[in-house]
């Protein structure tokens, strides 16, 4: 290929990919920019990047109209539980399904696809009522239980993937010594799929930091408060006042952004067999 | 016991005994419980009573129910073909180059959802939300999205196409996975983009493309939920109304537990029906192309 059409080529890509990184952040940008305008006045009339007077006022309203601190701290702990306990569980049952066979191997194949095909929406209502037959409604452990089978089908997926690549006789050797499935687990299987945990970690954390319905469902009060119920309330309280809305908007969405830009570096590597897919 | 403690790849079994557990608890049991709610009427306050087929024959003769399941099944149809080809796109696009770019198109994924929804009702109000100034600019007048029913529809298969980020990063894996060989070949041969899209990409890929729809059909019946009740609070006219929305009223907020648990019930066979159908697809592709070959 002559170099100009090659340079022509090469620019135009980079335009386009541009034009989409654009288009991909802009909802996000205008949601912080919106943001620094100060409550109280009227609607903007025209486009405005920079909002007049930016501040952090908008902020400073949020967390006096909503208890936001504290539905923050109760998010990050629920999340302190959901995510170990999804890694742990995720992994287990994803190294059960990498090494097994025959009947066990369909038993769990089958469980994980189901669950997969089991939209979220259609348990709700009856895993309220078991719950409530437990007496565990206004605890937090409803949002915590789903932990316990991985989190997701899809993380229980991702690590078997990830096991499977791994040279079986690892685990033969290892087995020949003597050591049991735990320890197989601990000191072969999870040393050897970092990537794998990372994104799994962040997958659980997104989605335990997401979690809106459950906190809806399951507590009350206001020392109850997750993260997005408080911002539910905050939309509640009827603020036609956008700069303050999306403050909290903002608020919520941070911590999901900054553990997602911690972790990307593991799973959009440029690698070969990077990726969820691990190694 | 000790002495006969298990060893050897069955024992790995063991490790699976928390999910199997888990999901045997909150999902299995949920499950067939809500099989039988589905007979009875129940309201949470006094004990179920039995009614037999009552709730299917109230569905079979509820309007509202057809339009949701229309509504949901015609955002699966309109969401998932436009989610997997902007993501195969992308994916395409970004393998190579641009971790910054991939950062990018992932973000949007990460927002919650009801962050997520605040932020659209504000970008598509119709006085003062960004897009309809933005558009006020331009000279363009017409911000009432949200007011037509496709309008409305169309908004909220637009936000889910923004959250693509798992769809997109499978896909990326897939395409690292197809042998480079095969692409410097193809140069070597001077077939345009399209051929070699066509002739290599597509085939290697189209596994994994149905499979990813088959799971993003079950995903788009929970991606409407929050959009549905934050943004359109299922109008205008019922356009929005989707089944999980619609059993969220029936069950929360009108305690009728067992016309739900029907419903939940038909909502689920429509879609292991929907899942099937693609791997149907999928396997006979496969024996297709297996037999030319």
């Amino acid at each position: 290929m002559p170099p100009p059409v090659r340079l022509l080529r090469s620019s135009s890509r980079a335009l386009l990919i541009g034009v989409l990184v654009a288009v991909f952040l802009a909802p996000l940008v205008v949601m912080f920019t919106g943001s620094l305008r100060p409550p109280g006045l009227p609607p903007p009339r025209g486009v405005e990047l920079i909002p007049q007077g930016a501040g952090l006022s908008a902020y400073a309203a949020t967390f006096t109209l909503v208890p936001f601190g504290r539905a923050l701290l109760n998010s990050v702990l629920i999340a302190a539980f959901m995510v170990p306990l999804s890694v742990v569980t995720a992994s287990w049952a994803g190294l059960a399904l990498a090494q097994s066979s025959g009947w066990r191997w369909r038993t769990l194949a089958g469980t994980v696809l189901l669950l997969e095909m089991v939209p979220g929406t259609a348990v709700w209502l009856a895993r309220f009522a078991v719950f409530k037959v437990l007496g565990l409604t206004g605890t937090p452990v409803p949002l915590v239980a789903p932990a316990l089978m991985g989190g997701s089908p899809l993380f229980v997926l991702l690590y078997a993937v990830a096991f499977r690549r791994l040279p079986p006789e690892l685990f033969e050797a290892a087995r020949l010594e003597g050591a049991g499935p735990v320890r197989l687990w601990r000191s072969i299987a999870l040393p050897l799929v970092r990537p794998t945990t990372a994104s799994v970690a962040l997958l659980a954390f997104a989605l335990s930091w997401r979690n809106f319905i459950d906190p809806l469902l399951y507590l009350s009060g206001e020392d109850a408060l997750t993260a997005p119920l408080a911002l539910h309330a905050l939309e509640l309280l009827g603020s036609t006042q956008w700069p303050v809305l999306l403050a909290g908007a903002v608020v919520v969405t941070l911590p999901a952004v900054l553990a997602f830009l911690g972790a990307q570096r593991m799973f959009l590597g440029e690698e070969r067999g990077s990726g969820w897919l691990g190694r | 016991m000790k002495a006969r403690a298990p060893r050897g790849r069955e024992a790995m079994l063991w490790l699976a005994a928390p999910f199997l557990a888990a999901a045997a608890l909150l999902v299995g049991l949920p499950a067939l419980l809500a099989l039988g709610f589905a007979f009875t009427e129940y309201d949470a306050l006094s004990a179920p009573r039995f009614v037999g087929m009552a709730h299917f024959v109230r569905m079979w003769n509820d309007p509202l129910f057809w339009t949701a399941l229309g509504n949901s099944l015609l955002f699966a149809g309109l969401a998932v073909p436009l989610r997997l080809a902007v993501a195969l796109g992308l994916a395409l696009l970004l393998h190579r180059g641009g971790r910054l770019a991939r950062a990018a198109v992932f973000l949007p994924t990460v927002v919650p959802d009801i962050a997520y929804a605040l932020l659209w009702l504000w970008l598509l109000n119709p006085l003062y939300g960004p897009l309809a100034l933005a558009l006020k600019a331009a000279g363009v007048t017409s911000g009432g999205w949200l007011l037509t029913p496709w309008g409305a529809r169309g908004a909220l298969v637009a936000l889910t196409v923004f959250q693509l980020g798992e769809v997109f990063v499978v896909l990326l894996a897939a395409r690292r996975e197809l042998p480079e060989e095969l692409y410097e070949l193809c140069e070597l041969e001077g077939g345009s983009a399209l051929t070699v899209f066509r002739k290599v990409t597509l085939p290697l890929m189209a596994p994994t493309l149905v499979l990813l729809a088959a799971r993003d059909v079950v995903v788009s019946l929970q991606t409407t939920f929050v959009p549905a009740l934050v943004i359109t609070q299922g109008g205008p006219r019922y356009a929005t109304t989707f089944l999980p929305l619609y059993i969220y009223e029936n069950g929360f907020e009108y305690l009728r537990i067992g016309y739900a648990s029907a419903m939940t019930w038909v909502m689920f066979l429509v879609t292991a029906a929907m899942v099937a159908a693609q791997l149907w697809v999928l396997r006979e592709w496969r024996a297709s192309t297996t037999r030319q070959a």
